[in-house]
């Protein structure tokens, strides 16, 4: 038996400061999969700690024969499905915006080259801001598959999915984000030509 | 070979043995369309991770002991509710029994001796004639039809105890 299986066997007996140790084992995985599914920062610390909550109220369900990550992340990505699709009708903005509307860029902890740490920042600020765009399964599977490096069949038992249906799930997801990478290359290019134009002598 | 296949490859992440990678390679050269899906496939692969903002584990501490509380109080609350609600009911029923038992006790009395006094002769009844089909039914089941009766009466008294300890378990989060 791991350490990571004593906690919880620990925190099934009631042992608080044992889950609490598996918070700050899990806090940094489960937070960002609730940001890449929620988009917003305050949004997915909501739904963190309420992820947390939830698997500690339904601790005796959980079967140690399974990975408690999985467990833990199908009970974030279930959570934030359901967050979305009651939200399905009201506007809201997936970008990470302050309170003025400002973009907030996300901490980078080692930073050798700005330029190229800039560009970087750019296309996951892309990336976070077409997954908003994905049907909320499609998100899910798509984060546990990339950020997480899960299997189709780990994916399915997250989800409660076949694996045939995750594995058309990715397939479509990638094909949306790929069309979706492509306008925004052909709308950039369409700005860089404009402020050229603006920009000549002859204006 | 045609378009089709590598975009396949591609959007199914699919391993690829060194001719095929040499293949792709090369159509990635000539097609746009497979050379966007490769790049957000990389993009995607590169994505980092967010973390939350320093005291996490503190913050969830304060959320776990507010919802302990709120839970505490809502069983208090639903207690009293309930107790309150329960003795006014039985208020409404019995008030009119104390009232007229008031007015006039001798006739309650003898009421009440007369029921106990019926209570107790259908105890007695009921247990002569069990006492007459316990001594006449060894004769007319066979030790497998008992072995059987016994059986489910065991059965029963299980899913009974089951069931008792399933409600009576209580959610790890709501405990004090």
């Amino acid at each position: 038996m791991n350490e990571e299986q004593t906690w919880v066997l620990q925190a099934q007996r009631g042992d608080d400061e044992a889950f609490t140790r598996l918070v700050e084992t899990y806090q940094t995985p489960v937070f960002n999969l609730c940001y890449r599914m929620l988009g917003e920062p305050e949004l997915a610390e909501d739904a963190a700690q309420e992820t947390f909550l939830r698997a500690y109220q339904h601790l005796h369900r959980y079967d140690l024969k399974r990975p408690f990550a999985t467990w833990l992340l199908s009970i974030a990505a279930h959570y934030c499905i359901d967050r979305l699709r009651r939200r399905k009708f009201s506007m809201f903005s997936m970008d990470a915006e302050d309170d003025e509307g400002n973009s907030i860029e996300l901490p980078d902890v080692d930073a050798p080259n700005p330029e190229k740490e800039s560009i970087k920042g750019q296309m996951q600020e892309r990336i976070q801001g077409m997954l908003k765009d994905l049907d909320t399964t499609d998100r899910a599977a798509i984060i546990m598959r990339y950020w997480y490096d899960y299997s189709e069949k780990e994916i399915a038992e997250s989800l409660n999915l076949t694996v045939s249906a995750v594995k058309s799930r990715l397939h479509r997801a990638r094909k949306e984000l790929a069309g979706m990478w492509q306008e925004e290359e052909e709308d950039d290019l369409l700005a860089e030509m404009e402020r050229r134009h603006h920009e000549s002598p002859a204006f | 070979m045609n378009h089709q296949p590598f975009e396949t490859w591609l959007l199914d992440d699919k391993v690829l043995t060194p001719t095929e990678k040499r293949d792709l390679d090369a159509h990635l050269r000539t097609c746009k369309t497979c050379s966007i899906i490769a790049e957000t496939g990389l993009t995607l692969r590169s994505a980092r991770s967010v973390t939350p903002t320093p005291g996490f584990a503190l913050r969830f501490q304060q959320r776990l002991a507010a919802q302990k509380v709120a839970e505490r109080r809502r069983r208090l609350w639903g207690l009293i509710v309930l107790t309150m609600s329960a003795a006014g009911l039985i208020g409404l029923f019995v008030f009119p029994y104390i009232a007229a038992f008031v007015s006039a006790p001798v006739e309650w009395l003898t009421t009440l001796l007369g029921y106990f006094l019926f209570v107790f002769t259908s105890i007695q009844a009921i247990g002569e004639v069990a006492g007459v089909f316990a001594r006449m039914l060894p004769n007319f089941l066979p030790p497998y039809a008992w072995m059987v009766i016994l059986s489910g009466l065991a059965g029963l008294g299980l899913l009974w105890t089951v069931s008792i300890w399933r409600f009576a378990r209580r959610p790890q989060g709501v405990t004090a």
